[in-house]
């Protein structure tokens, strides 16, 4: 079984933000978002506060691997780029490494050509930045099973009791 | 597989309904969907056809938390059930740290349960999981009806490997919860396992419902645990969002917000904001992350909001004749 969990760490988010901070500024971009393949939202940038972002992350996690499906069926290993266009908004979406995508959603004020531009040379700094992590800890971590402790147990059964139950 | 955020102190699991056509899956989501507390949850999401049947998944995000100090979220997906969309529900399993298998416990629906768990073997061994380390729980819903398969028969052709069980009436919401208790426990049990949490609690920087406000606030910070409860009419002009994509990186220490628990509504209004180092400029990042993802604990007096957005305009209008 693959044991990859996606673990980001502090210096890593760091790093990512004054990435995706940089490539709104150049780009003249609204937001953007790091999503996980799986469809887990890594953080986001930008005008997002009117987005229902986790949503997003998931169903741009689903569109790109159906297009995925699509590319393998017409003979392509993988369609690394995707672009949305709507009335005032657009959206384009870059395959980063192996298991990320970042979307990029801009309007007018800036063009597609720009955006292809600088998400090209962001997602490969992302890369850098999202591989480093994964030779060190990552791997040490997931050969380790430990035992789960009855306090944690406690802990989680407590909280799933309070939300998960038909009294609200 | 499961996503760890250690700036953010985040985990965030993927739990996936999968089961034949009609079984239920659907369902299931729509009832957690209605019954939780609206603060925990975000939207569901369905991509279905026409007639209501799922095309490609159904998608519900909960948030239960803090657990171990980190805030745990679940997305709950459903896939589709018939047997044609295989390439789409292949698709849904990518990442799965749980599964509940929801059966059809008619009797004319044997045949599709045991096709459908069969397929579901398949699918997962083509992404290399297997069912000893990845957790399943089986439910085996509309055990209203008549006739039904018995259980040792079910158990017999669907549960060898016994896995744990339950009997469900979605549509009415029986053994729903008992069903998604058992498996978050298990995708939990499984994440400490492999020591995704820290070893310890993680303390918490001020545990009562008073939120101290950092003297400076990062931009696109996830602090929305469930950000489908923003509303567009809360948002900021655009011009705020580019003074702060121009900010320095801060300081990890100093992103760290509490968290939007679990608060009752009618509690809203007393909490307090304490409000550290208010300049003019914090002035304007605070109003930006808080009044649009607080479906927590902000009671900001009417005044200052309007003093604060008459303050907006005056800087939005400026800039704009500025240029």
């Amino acid at each position: 079984m693959r044991q990859d969990d996606l673990v980001i760490y502090e210096e890593q988010i760091e790093d990512i933000e004054r990435t995706l901070k940089r490539l709104i500024k150049d780009a003249q971009a609204k937001c953007v978002l790091l999503v996980d393949k799986d469809g887990h939202l890594i953080t986001r940038q930008g005008f997002t506060q009117s987005l229902d972002t986790t949503a997003l992350a998931a169903l741009l996690a689903g569109s790109f691997a159906s297009t995925r499906e699509i590319a393998r069926l017409v003979g392509e290993p993988e369609f690394s780029v995707l672009f949305h266009q709507g009335k005032k908004d657009h959206i384009h979406i870059t395959l980063v490494g192996e298991r990320t995508i970042l979307a990029v959603i801009f309007d007018d004020r800036t063009t597609i050509g720009m955006i292809r531009l600088y998400a090209k040379e962001v997602a490969e700094n992302l890369n850098q930045i999202l591989s480093a992590e994964k030779q060190e800890e990552n791997q040490s971590k997931n050969e380790l099973e430990t035992e789960v402790d009855t306090e944690f147990s406690a802990s989680v059964e407590t909280r799933l009791d309070d939300i998960f139950s038909d009294k609200y | 597989m499961a996503s760890i955020n250690y700036a953010f102190k985040e985990i965030s699991c993927k739990i996936v309904y999968y089961g034949p056509g009609l079984s239920g899956k659907t369902t299931n989501l729509q009832y957690v969907h209605q019954k939780i507390p609206p603060q925990t949850r975000g939207d569901l999401i369905s991509l279905a056809t026409d007639q209501d049947r799922t095309l490609y998944f159904d998608f519900l995000p909960v948030n239960i938390g803090k657990v171990h100090g980190f805030s745990t979220k679940f997305q709950l997906y459903t896939v589709p059930g018939q047997v044609y969309y295989n390439a789409t529900r292949k698709l849904v399993l990518r990442g799965v740290d749980g599964l509940v298998f929801v059966a059809d416990s008619q009797k004319s629906k044997m045949d599709e349960n045991l096709e459908s768990y069969q397929n579901l073997l398949d699918n997962l061994a083509e992404y290399g999981y297997n069912l000893d380390k990845l957790p399943l729980v089986l439910q085996y819903n509309k055990r209203d009806l008549t006739p039904i398969i018995s259980l040792e028969e079910l158990q017999k052709a669907l549960n060898p490997h016994q896995f744990p069980y339950y009997e469900a009436v979605a549509i009415r919401g029986v053994g729903v919860f008992d069903t998604l208790k058992c498996i978050s426990k298990m995708v939990l049990d499984q994440a400490k396992r492999k020591q995704l949490f820290p070893h310890k609690e993680v303390e918490e920087k001020d545990s009562n419902l008073s939120l101290i406000i950092p003297s400076r606030i990062p931009s696109g910070e996830p602090i929305a645990d469930v950000t489908g409860s923003t509303s567009p009419a809360e948002g900021i002009p655009d011009t705020t969002v580019t003074a702060v994509a121009e900010e320095e990186p801060i300081s990890a220490e100093e992103k760290i917000l509490p968290e939007p628990e679990t608060i009752p509504e009618e509690s809203k209004p007393e909490v307090e904001l304490k409000i550290k180092e208010m300049t003019e400029e914090n002035q304007e990042r605070m109003e930006m992350p808080i009044a649009a993802t607080s479906p927590t604990i902000i009671s900001w007096s009417a005044g200052k909001k309007a003093r604060s957005k008459g303050f907006f305009l005056w800087r939005f209008l400026g800039r704009i004749f500025n240029r």
